[in-house]
């Protein structure tokens, strides 16, 4: 309530501030420039060589959400007033509008509105018969315009069943393939259940679809992003993506991929450029009205920086680098909001800007009344003193004038052929195709492209029958001289299977050639088809190097194709000395434990190679029993055996007993031999292992390590940990000794550390003793988070203190209480313990909680706008004692834990940054939600989700840890609050939170 | 352990079938006057809820009732609730259906499941078997308030035939489902709306009913609603009854929509209610335009205030 009410009233004041005077509208958080496009246009920078001018703006259109050509040049753009939500009686009313430039002067002259009783349309792509689909909410709806009148007269669900749980992440960004699927997206918070003609299609989280309206035909292409707001075809049929919440700038996609969030799945791809702001649309430039140095250029907008982005690609391997080039328009206009962009029929490049000051609707309620629901513009971008192209309809050529524009330079041009003739039908095309392709000679130019061309038409007209598909153009496309048509030559391979004679043998050259995008594209197309002997060949990709991508896909195939192979391995088919790396590999791949005794059998027969045996015991290590384990052991402790593969199997026996409980069968004091060796890398491993196998044998030992000056701190420290791992009286006594010594304190606060699993009543004595002392704030938080990480440890260390009477010092004070902050949950036991041992002084005595009320805001917004120092604001950023880079990133530089910041000043206003700062837990940016899991075994992680299957959950927690958690080993979950902790900005003056608040909202601009 | 478990459901629904009234037949049903229906199923439901037709024929067959409808279909929904989990496991989906629907008071439940489910063919027949009839004794625990003493009638309803081109396999197995929707209707004195049986698959299936071998056109909505009307025992409502009811059906059904499936439950209610919760301060509004609404479909029908 008082939260609305502080709106209202911020919306009253607005409003008399507008009709009083323009200039007193730019206070407070209200800096909304008067929506006049010339001034829009006149506050934008454009890079050199190219101008901006108004293609099309409100009342014609308002708030466009994407955009879409049509084979007549016409621009069809879905708009919605709604968003983000509809009201209690509002009519969902929102539109379809065709814009039309019909005297070619680079405006739009007529707004058609196409259709209208829409609900948050998130876009549109006409079908190129007059009609349109488009996105509303939960279904996927067909227009027709039935009498030719321009506006849609009939309405039909082709899909529905997609979820509505966040109105940004409702389906959206229509692309159509050049295998004239249409491909739409998804976000992170979607769960979508379809009914189809082939069965259910179920989504949970973000991903891309594909689709066939013909035979409504629908799989999902690729799984994961936050928000992938951004879909173009290369040339060759390449999938590049950008995600309006990820930070990976340009990502390449393939079919069965994954990204950031996807949804039950262990291992994801990352972007091409890690540290980047989000990114919405995307489109490549091409074309002879745009100067060579555009040519093949990927733009995209940061729309929370009010800036159009361009990027280019180089080929690597089996995939791309990207580079980030200087921006195509920046403006410091708030209002400028760039979300979608294309290429035009005359070559120029068009970018729509949903033009809004505030752009979520997760951290700005709803109803905020600074939402623009009525602007919205269309912005064309030429190229300066450079003709633009002659507009054609395509609707009105022949077939063989299509076809004629496949071998065009313009982007556009191919697309709208390539639509045009799949509408024209399978009759009147396939012969002019034919004829076509007859004419073209190895001297064609970029023949081998034209090839891929036609067979995408031939795709692209199939209705399913046998004679639709062409076995010899596809033969003749996987043997192209380019590789790049031999890589999108595969993926049609499984669309036309059922149709071809021995299909997987089409792909066996594929699977083994020398270019990595086609032996990429190949294994994925063998996983679609499935089968034996489909699965076999896609594992004879293990024999050749692989990056990432390409290993991504082999690893993907041997998950999705195990039922197709390990029969074979069992059975002994698929079990050749050659093929045995193959089989580890894909026995790792798919955790099929009941692989293991062959390879166990094969490695002792020694029939593996030397290259694949390490593989074959880190797979034991992994997947067998204890009985297995024990020979990886023996392995690992034997003198003869190398540091680094002894480290790195070790590694792996400390996993099997994360994940899976296993210790290793029989006595285990040769792990004594580990620790006390000269390798402190293998040492530090080793002595995890003694404590995760409680080996009693190796106590000693490893007390005289942690004694042992000599040995380096690293070391010590593991073996004081380890001793909290082992069984029995003395190793406790040792650290109880080593915790109360007045020693080290290092020393000391790793002893606490280590006691709190297993004698936390002694450990929460002697944490109170040790915060009493302390003057190391980190130090102290180790310890404090000790005790929150278990059940009733913070309980424990309450009474502690509470019995100790002592004061605790100041740095113990502030740690204790940001460590019970970033716990995710409410500790009050211990919360008001350190109240009560709240030391004289504190830390700083500069500002103390900031309470800013509603009434002071306005007034403190001035004070940032005014005083506030941007150099100084940084400094204070970068101030250990605040920790803003343990956890946040800007840009590249600075921890995971906490959303990067590198565009929070364009993306926010000051109010939410305020906000923000001081209350944490109240706006938490999407995908930095926590969870708070207590396990079975008492521990209590506290952390963001990274990744979560049905085996295994991984927390990021607030230290920037990875953690792995057994789904099975959780007794409890639930939502946590933020990891950042509240009271971080106490130390700070007012002046000083100013001169902070300003820096951040400058980040981005 | 399964057979066990059924003929103790078996023996459960028999008891409290020999407690309710005896008027309901084993297929056939009726609707009364102050009847509020409530309809589970799949897509075939939800979009029932977009274009009104069942319910318009329903509505119009019974003049001098006052009926109302709560449609709470899902795309691709089975008996476990498979598309409701949203966040969470389908079981949590599933106690949410049940506590929507608890809210609704319903008297009489539709309940229309089996198309998604047969795509497991054999292996899945028994599953469904055991869990529809789960869903039926469920679905009578949490209506228990609103139905008085007799009790929640329900009424189950066998999926139409498959027009798709494989469409021959697939009604075989569809045909399987069917028998086990009649066993579970016969053991919980269900009424029955046999959709399979009263559009007997075709040997060369055309788009009799469907727009893509799977869903209801405009046609086979007609037809089907006329087989609704028939099993309550009501001669038949004309086109132009229908055609005039529906656009109000259907608006109701918009509003009802977005009261129990808003948009941006993640915010409303969900993880990040602490963010946008306070909104949720809108869904009730929804609760007298739906009134509202629902009064104009009882204006057009010509019937009585609700009691």
């Amino acid at each position: 309530m008082i939260a609305m009410n502080r709106y209202v009233g911020r919306c009253v004041a607005v409003v008399v501030a507008c009709c009083a005077a323009p200039a007193l509208a730019q206070r407070g958080l209200t800096d909304i420039p008067l929506p006049d496009p010339a001034a829009e246009l006149a506050a934008m920078q454009v890079a050199d060589g190219y101008e901006v001018s108004l293609f099309a703006a409100d009342p014609m259109i308002s708030k466009p959400l994407q955009m879409n050509f049509d084979p007549q040049g016409r621009l069809w753009v879905s708009s919605s007033s709604i968003y983000p939500q509809i009201r209690p009686g509002e009519v969902a009313d929102d539109t379809v509008t065709v814009l039309e430039d019909e005297d070619g002067d680079g405006r739009a002259d007529t707004a058609t509105t196409f259709a209208r009783g829409l609900l948050m349309p998130t876009a549109v792509l006409p079908d190129d018969r007059g009609g349109a689909y488009v996105a509303n909410s939960t279904e996927l709806v067909h227009l027709a315009d039935t009498d030719g009148d321009g506006k849609a007269d009939a309405r039909s669900a082709v899909l529905s069943g997609f979820g509505t749980e966040d109105t940004h992440h409702l389906i959206h960004t229509f692309r159509r393939g050049p295998d004239a699927r249409l491909y739409f997206n998804q976000s992170i918070y979607i769960h979508s259940h379809v009914e189809t003609p082939q069965g259910v299609k179920r989504l949970n989280g973000g991903g891309i679809w594909r689709f066939r309206p013909e035979s409504v035909g629908l799989d999902v292409f690729a799984r994961g992003w936050v928000n992938a707001w951004g879909h173009a075809f290369d040339r060759w049929g390449r999938s590049l993506v950008t995600d309006g919440a990820g930070g990976e700038g340009i990502y390449y996609g393939f079919p069965g991929a994954a990204y950031q969030a996807a949804v039950g799945v262990s291992r994801i791809l990352h972007g091409l450029n890690p540290g980047s702001p989000k990114y919405c649309g995307l489109e490549i430039l091409d074309g002879r009205h745009l100067p060579d140095d555009a040519q093949g250029v990927l733009v995209t907008n940061d729309f929370r920086a009010n800036r159009v982005c361009r990027f280019r690609l180089t080929e690597a391997g089996s995939t791309f680098t990207s580079a980030k080039l200087p921006d195509l328009i920046h403006s410091k206009r708030v209002t400028f909001r760039p979300i979608d962009v294309k290429m035009g029929p005359d070559g120029a490049i068009y970018i729509a800007d949903w033009y809004n000051p505030i752009i979520q609707h997760g951290e700005v309620d709803f109803r905020d009344e600074r939402r623009d629901r009525t602007h919205g513009r269309i912005w064309r971008v030429v190229a300066k003193g450079r003709a633009t192209l002659p507009r054609l309809d395509f609707t009105k050529l022949s077939p063989a004038e299509l076809l004629a524009h496949l071998a065009s330079p313009e982007g556009y041009a191919r697309d709208m052929a390539r639509r045009e003739l799949a509408v024209r039908g399978r009759a009147d095309v396939v012969s002019a195709v034919s004829a076509w392709r007859a004419g073209l000679t190895p001297e064609t130019p970029d023949v081998e492209r034209l090839k891929l061309e036609a067979l995408w038409l031939v795709q692209g007209l199939d209705c399913g029958s046998a004679g639709d598909i062409d076995a010899a153009l596809l033969r003749e496309v996987l043997a192209s001289s380019d590789p790049r048509a031999r890589a999108a030559a595969c993926r049609v391979v499984p669309d036309w299977a059922d149709r071809l004679e021995a299909p997987v043998e089409l792909l066996a050259s594929g699977v083994d050639d020398a270019a990595p995008l086609v032996r990429l594209e190949a294994v994925r197309a063998l996983a679609r088809i499935g089968g034996e002997r489909a699965a076999a060949l896609a594992l004879t990709a293990v024999d050749h190097p692989r990056d990432e991508p390409l290993d991504y896909a082999v690893w993907l195939a041997a998950r999705e194709l195990r039922n197709a192979w390990l029969p074979a391995v069992l059975t002994g088919r698929f079990a050749d000395d050659e093929e045995l790396g193959r089989v580890v590999y894909a026995v790792r791949a798919a955790q099929a434990s009941e692989a293991v005794p062959m390879i166990v059998a094969a490695l002792a027969a020694g029939r593996v190679a030397e290259a694949d045996r390490v593989a074959a015991l880190e797979c034991i290590a992994e997947l067998g029993t204890a009985a297995d384990l024990r020979q990886v052991f023996d392995h690992v402790v034997a003198e003869t055996t190398p540091a680094a593969e002894s480290h790195l199997l070790l590694g792996r026996l400390i996993e099997a007993h994360q994940r899976r409980r296993l210790v290793p069968a029989g006595n285990l004091a040769a792990i004594t031999a580990v620790v006390t060796a000269g390798d402190d890398a293998r040492a530090i491993r080793g002595l995890e292992a003694a404590a995760a196998w409680r080996v009693a044998a190796a106590g000693d030992a490893i007390a005289v390590i942690a004694r042992d000056a000599a040995r380096s701190a690293d070391v010590r420290r593991a073996a004081i940990g380890a001793l909290g791992g082992l069984p029995g009286d003395e190793p406790r006594g040792v650290l109880v000794a080593f915790a109360s010594s007045g020693g080290e304190p290092v020393v000391a606060a790793a002893a606490i550390a280590a006691l709190v699993p297993q004698a936390r009543d002694e450990a929460a004595r002697q944490a109170a003793s040790f915060l009493a002392a302390v003057t190391d704030q980190p130090l102290a938080e180790g310890v404090v988070r000790a005790f929150v990480s278990v059940k009733d440890g913070g309980t424990a260390l309450a009474a502690a203190l509470a019995g100790s009477r002592a004061a605790i010092t100041p740095q113990a004070f502030a740690g204790g209480l940001a460590v019970i902050s970033a716990s995710g949950r409410p500790q009050p036991e211990l919360t008001s313990a350190f109240e009560v041992a709240r030391p004289r002084e504190t830390v700083t005595t500069a500002g103390g909680p900031h309470a800013i009320t509603p009434d002071q805001l306005d007034g403190f917004i001035e004070l940032v706008k005014t005083k506030g120092d941007r150099t100084r604001g940084e400094a204070i950023y970068k101030r250990e004692a605040l920790k803003c880079a343990s956890c946040h990133r800007i840009g590249d530089h600075g921890a995971r834990v906490g959303p990067n910041l590198a565009a929070i000043g364009a993306a926010s206003p000051l109010d939410y940054i305020i906000d923000s700062l001081l209350h944490p837990a109240k706006n938490v940016k999407e995908g930095y939600n926590t969870l708070v899991v207590q396990t079975a075994d008492g521990l209590v992680v506290t952390g963001i989700p990274v990744s979560r299957t049905d085996e295994e959950l991984v927390l990021r927690d607030a230290t920037d840890r990875q953690i792995t958690i057994r789904v099975a080993d959780i007794d409890e979950e639930s939502p946590g609050t933020s990891l950042m902790p509240a009271g971080l900005v106490d130390s700070l003056s007012r002046e000083e939170l100013a001169d902070l608040v300003r820096f951040l909202s400058e980040l981005g601009r | 352990m399964h057979t066990c478990f059924r003929a103790v459901l078996f023996l459960a629904a028999a008891l409290a079938a020999s407690a309710r009234a005896t008027e309901v037949e084993i297929t056939g049903w009726s609707l009364r006057d102050g009847d509020r229906v409530v309809l589970l199923g799949d897509t075939f439901i939800e979009r029932e809820g977009q274009r009104g037709f069942i319910e318009a024929a329903l509505v119009a067959a019974h003049p001098e009732a006052s009926l109302t409808f709560r449609n709470l279909g899902w795309s691709g929904d089975t008996v476990w609730a498979e598309s409701r989990g949203v966040f969470d496991p389908p079981a949590k989906g599933y106690a949410r259906m049940l506590a929507v629907l608890k809210e609704q008071t319903p008297t009489v439940v539709v309940i229309a499941y089996g198309r998604n489910e047969a795509e497991k063919g054999e292996v899945g027949l028994d599953a469904f078997r055991q869990q529809l009839a789960k869903l039926c004794a469920d679905v009578r625990t949490a209506a228990a308030g609103s139905a008085g003493p007799a009790g929640v009638r329900l009424v189950l309803v066998t999926p139409h035939p498959f027009e798709t081109a494989d469409a021959e396999s697939r009604n075989a197995w569809l045909a399987r489902y069917a028998a086990a929707i009649r066993d579970v209707a016969a053991a919980e004195k269900a009424g029955l709306v046999d959709l399979f049986a009263d559009f007997p698959p075709a040997a060369n299936p055309s788009r009799r009913l469907t727009e893509n071998g799977v869903h209801l056109s405009d046609a086979g909505y007609t037809a089907v609603a006329e087989r609704f009307v028939a099993a309550c025992g009501r001669p038949a409502v004309t086109a132009a009854t229908s055609a005039r009811l529906r656009p109000l059906v259907v608006a109701k059904n918009e509003l009802f929509f977005h009261r129990w499936r808003p948009a941006n439950e993640t915010y409303i209610y969900l993880f990040r209610k602490h963010e946008q919760g306070n909104n949720a301060v809108e869904m009730p509004r929804f609760d007298p335009l739906v009134a509202a609404a629902e009064e104009k479909v009882r204006a057009a029908v010509g019937g009585s205030r609700p009691q």
